[in-house]
């Protein structure tokens, strides 16, 4: 139980008990398997055979299968890789900045959130794998492990390397953080079940978890030191992304402005995959108690301000552009407006810039239909944000000689297409099998029941 | 002290009962299970000890064994008798000719792997041009005959031969008549062996003729001067050189000649600003064209006036007659105007030269070289280059072809490479003897009853006159790696020459005496056998040059001009030769396709080039495909190329294309219907075509599709008078503010110091004339694979050099106009230049792409190379990213061994021409010029060797050896004795993106061209 003042929107509506929070939450995996989720997990299952099938052109046959070349080496792989990253931000932001912040109305996102960023930081980490051209040696010639060649050791200037640390640390503490935080309600669903496999399955993921107080009390410490740990994590990672290009000489890329930008863009667009996933599933799920209104409204506010950031940087990109001076930096910035993919440039402006604003509108930001539609094109601007940075800058660099045109191939699209299908199998794994709610958190938010003889219970729209 | 307190199990150990006593007697209280253990029907165990050792032991063997099947069998088979000379490692060179260029062959465990040119040479000086690089790979193809061929049927020589003779006796008793048709023949001793052959057949006759005629030059000076031969055009002499269409530069004759001694009067120097003037009047952009100075489009139906007008403008200034001419004539703006004035300061000194196949065209030109007194100084009839041959015109051949006994065709295919193809075809089936001793089963030879087919040029003993006076020797270098025969021999054969025993022929001994004969006795040599050797070994030998005579002209101009066609109808349609393909001949061969075109950078098709008026005017445009008609002749499906400097109405597509016979695949398309005859001569311009657009689209395989330089400061240029003024005139220094006292540009990081050598590369792109040899001297050298038409569409080419080539276009009033959206406004794109620019890995200092490789694959040595580690390689690509000269390339797919690339790599025959010093790359990694690494490092080891430090000249990448034009020179920048280091301090010298502070290794020098600054907006570079 928890205080909260009159005047703000209460976090878990519907006037519900300890007792309703673990009903219904655990409903729907204690159910029978629904008929919709056997079809989103069958479409899901689709995509991940494409995806098996493509990466197995890509490694068998060549990167030749995919549409680069010689002046354009990355394109829709490497955007691939910054989208699914970026996604991943948001998850970890909810968890441990808004843990740090003490905004309780992270407890009922965080956990589908984290679930999110995990399972995105998996289909991430495909693209730096599979774009290599060595894909059998190369993961294991990436990793600092001491040899009998010298020691022969990896290039730590490399924005590479800082990559494969970046990731395979978020990676590892977000899935830790998830998995712990989890543990209580795995418990839960633990001395609930009815089935062998099941009572077998929680028992042995949920280790022994007895609810005692000493329990609790190292719980809350272990998930405030993860915090910590991840804290800079939502920053750092998004940074080292950004150094891929930051680094380099390419006009277009070579820009400080990245590492901010960036880690505003990746909250953005992770915010709005969370918005995107979650108004679906509190729908299904019938879970619009918990992530009420009010969440939604929240995490507008978010996309508000990263998405001005993001207008704020693009904005800043070009003046500087045009104030430098660099003839090489000025014609980059016309070619993204005016040049052959100019589309995809003003498809990333309308939907980054101006959608965002749309929320200052308190009406819209509290219409779940006008927001879940928002943030699909909040994620479809982010991703051409990073194809026009990636192949706009490349395309056309300094030698005019070198100047291509780059188009994916079947292989290619076959392979993003694939990593929806990848996620969203894990996605809908976890919604059946795993609390979506951190019911233990919520518990412990949900408002008092007025006392008779105490003030109003205050009412305010659903 | 003992402990006596004593604690017991249970009630039993304290009443001592029996049964517990009796346990406790035991070793184990509870018993073993041995009853369980020993029952076999309690076993539930899937194997004991004993079976586990079993299926170990059998599973291990059985590994063991199928491992060793899947080893593939090696065989290494070692010397029994070892070759005298031949160490494996170390490669050994010999002195060979290619077509009529000294080559000298690289061989490796004996087989010939590279060519060079002979830099004792004094007609090409040491220069190969692409053709001549890539012509090793053709000894390896496996689309060559291996044996000698009877009705399409594989048979045997003594079988042909017998017959062969057989036929011409009859043949010859019945008094039918005879042909041997060649190309030009410049070995004489195989002009020899021909006369043997009309000896013994007396109703023989030699045809001679070539697919690409030059008919034109040789009646012209047969009719002026009595001396049907084509001279030796000395462009070291001219200051002025004026062009009508001559490709003097890239297909014209003899290139390499012309190239290594024009290149002599392009670059000025500082303490000698001067350069030669050369003006260019042609249709279709040639690489000469793109070389010029001044470029005029004309139209070929033009030309006969532009040389009237020319005749009558150097007349009128050295107060002679004028021609009185049908029209008043004006083409090609003030062209005539300006070239008359130039060269009427250089009598003497200058050159007038025509592509014209036309015997009157050409026999104008004689008459003005005659007037600006350019015999005997810059035109040698007495040191010709080439003298005619034959005694039956082609022409006359193809009419009497169906009344014919026997042919020979020796080594040539007219099936394919004549207009008269067809006919001829149709003919030769009415003949009964048609022998031809084509290399590859080609159009001819698959209509020929029998094919002998000759060896290659690597496997075969020859004797060239490459210029009149001067030999080239041919040895081979390899045992004939089939059962081929040199048409030498087997002609000798077939005329039952005297020297043959068991019916083989040793032409060289033929060659040894014919030299004693003709070449020693005039050496002023004593001692034979030492002159032999020594011409042997440096593989060319120079007989005394004649005085150059003025001659005496037979032909007034006055009677040339009726003779001269001046109507100008529409649509002239250009037949020319790409510098790759030429006629056609070696159309199998995958480098001269994937050898961009200097001019469009198209690879593996001929195209139609349209100007831009023409283009919009007809609704096509670059992809778009057009048929060709005239008369007859008509190809469908030719795609379209917009080619800027292209003269409008004039329309221009490449011969040698389109081969149907010999080759893996079709490629391009075959205009060799179109060459018209006029007068008995070959014509390769042809008026009045129609081009129709059809419906479609074709993508030309381009590597470069961008031709501006956007205005950037990546090529930079100033005219001769501000050179002259200012030698760095084209470097105002940009950057001056951020340089330091000792002229480096300002920076953040540590220098390294470089103690020993430091290597770099010069270019001059005033020599560089765009020929494109390099690109396949670097890709033969490195193992570079060919990708295929795909590939290139895709823009994956593999080259480690390249050629940039950039057009400026220029508006009415001269104004350079240099952004995309601004020319291609433009209506007409007629007044264009271009520069070319040859771009491989600048070797940075600061390499921006050593820093960004996770795994170190790219380092920087000592001696100031930009490494690259293939075995390390993991293929992020992202070094690529980085570079700013996008020189890096990725190995997309396996090249080698793969039926999708089914080159010269994916067979063990062609393989042979891999070096064997250069690693061939996996899929996956990514590569680039390396510099020629292994040159470098066995340029060390030799000096090691031999005790001593390097000189300059010991070493020198693929690149800089084969050029022509001496564009490239390559060297060690911390020995300030080395030509490099003299280059470097050149003040044309600089970096190309200086303002990156990459600090590349390679540096370049601005190009002068020698124009007269005009009324010009500030000219962006």
């Amino acid at each position: 139980m928890s205080y909260e003042s009159p005047i703000r929107e209460p976090l878990v509506t519907g006037g519900k008990t300890a007792g309703d929070v673990t009903a219904d939450i655990c409903r729907p995996l204690e159910g029978k398997t629904t008929k919709l989720w056997w079809l989103g997990f069958g479409l899901a299952v689709i995509c991940l055979c494409i995806l098996v099938y493509t990466l197995a052109i890509s490694s068998f046959r060549g990167l030749g299968m995919w549409g680069i070349n010689k002046t354009v080496g990355w394109a829709w792989d490497i955007t691939n890789f910054v989208f699914w990253v970026g996604i991943g931000h948001a998850g970890t932001l909810i968890s441990a900045i808004l843990l740090l912040f003490r905004q309780k109305w992270r407890m009922s996102i965080n956990r589908s959130a984290e679930a999110m960023t995990i399972f995105a930081v998996m289909c991430a980490a495909i693209f730096p794998l599979f774009h290599m051209g060595r894909v059998w040696i190369g993961p294991i010639w990436a990793l600092p492990l001491p040899n009998a060649l010298g020691s022969l050791w990896v290039n730590f200037n490399s924005p590479l390397l800082w990559d494969v640390f970046a990731i395979s640390t978020y990676f590892s503490v977000s899935l830790l953080f998830w998995y712990l935080g989890m543990i209580p309600d795995l418990a839960t669903i633990r001395d609930r079940a009815t089935t062998p496999i099941r009572k077998f399955m929680y028992r042995f993921f949920s280790m022994g978890w007895n609810g005692s107080a000493r329990t609790w009390a190292r719980y809350e410490v272990v998930s405030l030191i993860l915090a910590g740990i991840s804290t800079p994590l939502v920053l750092s990672v998004h940074t080292i992304v950004s150094m891929d290009f930051a680094t380099s000489v390419i006009p277009g890329w070579h820009t400080t402005i990245f590492p901010p930008y960036f880690v505003a863009g990746a909250i953005f667009s992770g915010f709005g995959m969370v918005l995107t996933l979650l108004i679906i599933a509190r729908k299904v799920l019938k879970l619009e108690s918990y992530i009420t209104i009010g969440h939604l409204d929240a995490m507008c506010r978010v996309i508000l301000l990263t998405g001005s950031m993001v207008g704020l940087a693009y904005i800043t990109e070009f003046f500087i552009a045009w104030y430098s001076g660099v003839e090489y930096e000025r014609y980059a910035f016309l070619n993204r407006m005016a040049g052959p993919y100019w589309w995809a440039y003003w498809s990333m402006m309308t939907c980054n810039v101006i959608s965002p604003q749309l929320f200052w509108v308190k009406s819209w930001r509290r219409n779940p239909n006008f927001i879940f539609f928002m943030s699909i094109i909040v994620n479809i601007g982010m991703w051409f944000e990073r194809f026009v940075i990636i192949v706009t800058s490349l395309h056309r660099d300094y030698l005019p000689s070198s100047w291509v045109m780059y188009s994916p191939t079947p292989t290619e699209i076959g392979i993003f297409i694939g990593t929806f299908g990848l996620f969203f199998t894990f996605f809908f794994l976890f919604a059946r099998f795993l609390p979506v709610i951190n019911m233990a958190e919520v518990k412990s938010i949900l408002p008092h029941k007025p006392h008779a003889d105490s003030h109003e219970e205050v009412h305010t729209p659903q | 002290m003992e402990n006596k307190t004593q604690y017991w199990k249970g009630t039993e150990e304290l009443n001592r009962e029996p049964e517990f006593v009796q346990l406790s007697k035991n070793e184990f209280a509870e018993g073993l299970p041995l009853e369980e253990v020993l029952s076999e029907s309690d076993l539930n165990l899937s194997s004991n000890r004993r079976d586990f050792l079993k299926y170990f032991g059998f599973s291990v063997s059985a590994v063991a064994l199928a491992a060793c099947n899947k080893a593939p069998v090696k065989n290494v088979i070692p010397y029994v008798v070892q070759p005298e000379e031949i160490t494996p490692g170390i490669p050994n060179y010999y002195a060979s000719t290619y077509k009529n260029t000294p080559v000298v062959v690289k061989t490796r465990e004996g087989r010939p792997i590279k060519l060079e040119g002979n830099t004792k040479s004094t007609v090409t000086h040491g220069g190969l041009d692409a053709a001549g690089q890539a012509s090793v790979v053709t000894l390896y193809d496996s689309k060559r005959l291996p044996l000698p061929m009877k009705n399409g049927e594989r048979s045997k020589w003594a079988v042909i031969d017998k017959e062969i003779k057989a036929k011409l006796a009859e043949v010859n008793a019945k008094g039918a008549a005879i042909r041997v048709v060649s190309g030009p023949v410049s070995g004489p001793a195989t002009q020899s062996i021909i006369n043997d052959f009309k000896a013994a057949y007396p109703t023989t006759k030699h045809v001679v003729y070539e697919g690409i005629s030059y008919d034109g030059i040789y009646s012209a000076n047969e009719m002026c001067f009595g001396k049907a031969v084509i001279p030796t055009y000395r462009f070291g002499n001219a200051d002025v050189v004026v062009s009508f269409g001559a490709d003097f530069l890239g297909t014209w004759l003899n290139t390499l000649q012309y190239t290594r001694e024009y290149t002599t009067k392009r670059v000025p120097t500082k303490e000698n600003p001067v350069m030669s003037r050369h003006i260019q009047f042609e249709g279709n952009m040639s690489l000469t064209g793109t070389n010029a100075d001044y470029r005029f489009p004309l139209r070929p139906s033009q030309e006969g006036q532009a040389l009237m007008s020319l005749y009558n403008a150097l007349a009128k200034g050295l107060g002679l007659t004028q021609l009185a001419t049908p029209t008043k004539l004006e083409v090609a703006g003030n062209g005539v105007e300006e070239s008359a004035k130039v060269l009427l300061n250089a009598k003497g000194k200058s050159l007038v030269i025509s592509g014209s196949n036309d015997p009157y065209i050409q026999s104008l030109v004689n008459q003005i070289n005659l007037m600006l007194g350019n015999y005997g100084q810059t035109i040698d009839l007495d040191n010709y280059y080439l003298q005619r041959g034959g005694e039956v015109s082609f022409p006359e051949f193809v009419k009497e072809a169906g009344s014919l006994g026997a042919v020979v065709f020796l080594n040539t295919n007219p099936v394919f490479d004549t207009a008269a193809g067809e006919q001829l075809k149709t003919a030769l089936a009415k003949i009964s003897l048609t022998v031809s001793t084509a290399y590859y089963a080609d159009e001819t030879a698959s209509v020929c009853q029998y094919v002998a087919p000759n060896s290659h040029f690597l496997e075969s003993w020859n004797l060239t006159e490459v210029s009149r006076g001067k030999y080239s020797f041919t040895q081979p270098t390899i045992s004939p790696v089939f059962e081929t025969r040199q048409a030498e021999e087997s002609l000798a054969i077939w005329s039952n020459n005297a020297a043959i025993t068991n019916n083989t022929f040793n032409y060289y001994d033929y060659i040894r005496s014919y030299a004693k004969a003709n070449i020693f006795n005039q050496s002023g040599a004593t001692n034979f056998d030492a002159w032999w050797n020594e011409s042997l070994h440096n593989g060319v030998f120079d007989l005394p040059v004649l005085t150059a005579q003025v001659p005496s002209n037979n032909v007034l101009a006055s009677d040339l001009v009726s003779k001269i066609n001046t109507k100008v109808g529409t649509n002239d349609l250009i037949l020319y030769t790409k510098v790759g393909m030429g006629d056609g001949s070696d159309g199998n061969n995958p480098w001269l396709h994937e050898v961009p075109d200097p001019v469009s950078k198209v690879t593996w098709d001929n195209y139609l080039a349209v100007s831009k008026y023409d283009a919009d005017a007809m609704g096509i445009e670059q992809g778009s495909i057009v048929s060709i008609t005239k008369g007859s002749a008509t190809v469908e499906n030719v795609p379209v190329l917009v080619q800027p400097g292209q003269a409008r109405g004039s329309f221009a597509i490449a011969l040698g294309y389109g081969r149907t016979h010999g080759v893996k695949e079709t490629i391009g398309i075959n205009m060799y219907p179109f060459v018209g005859m006029e007068n008995g001569t070959a014509t390769y311009t042809i008026a009045d075509v129609t081009i129709t657009k059809m419906d479609g689209e074709y993508e030309l395989a381009q590597t470069q599709t961008h031709h501006s330089i956007e205005g950037r400061d990546i090529v930079r240029e100033a005219s001769l008078a501000e050179f002259t003024h200012d030698a760095g005139a084209a470097n105002d220094d940009k950057l001056h503010n951020q340089r330091e006292e000792d002229g480096k540009l300002f920076n953040l990081w540590k220098e390294f110091d470089y103690k020993g050598h430091k290597w770099g590369l010069a270019i001059d792109m005033n020599a560089c004339t765009g020929c494109s040899a390099c690109v396949v001297a670097c890709s033969l050298e490195n193992n570079v694979p060919v990708v295929g038409r795909d590939e290139v569409r895709r823009r994956r080419e593999m080259h480690w050099i390249r050629i940039d080539r950039y057009y400026a276009f220029r508006t009415e009033n001269n104004a350079y106009v240099t952004k995309e959206d601004d020319y291609d406004e433009m209506a007409d794109h007629q007044n264009v230049k271009a520069v070319h620019q040859p771009m491989m890995c600048q070797h940075c200092e600061s390499a921006p792409c050593e820093t960004v490789c996770p795994v170190l694959a790219t380092t920087h040595s000592s001696d100031g190379l930009n490494q690259m580690t293939y075995n390390r390689c993991i293929g992020t690509k992202y070094c690529a990213n980085n570079c700013p000269y996008k020189v890096r390339r990725f190995n997309w797919f396996r090249y080698n061994d793969n039926d999708k690339f089914n080159y010269y790599m994916n067979n063990d025959l062609g393989k042979m021409v891999i070096n064997p010093d250069v690693t061939v790359r996996t899929r996956g990694v990514m590569e680039k010029c390396s510099m020629c690494v292994q040159r470098i490092q066995a340029g060390k080891l030799n000096a090691k060797l031999e005790g001593r430090k390097i000189k300059d000249g010991d070493i020198t990448p693929a690149c800089a050896q084969t050029c022509p034009a001496g564009a490239i020179v390559f060297g060690d920048m911390n020995d300030e004795t080395s030509r490099i280091s003299k280059e470097f301090a050149n003040e044309r010298a600089y970096q190309v993106l200086e303002e990156l502070n990459v600090k590349p290794s390679v540096r370049y020098m601005t190009k002068i061209r020698n124009v007269e600054v005009t009324k010009e907006t500030t000219a962006q570079h």
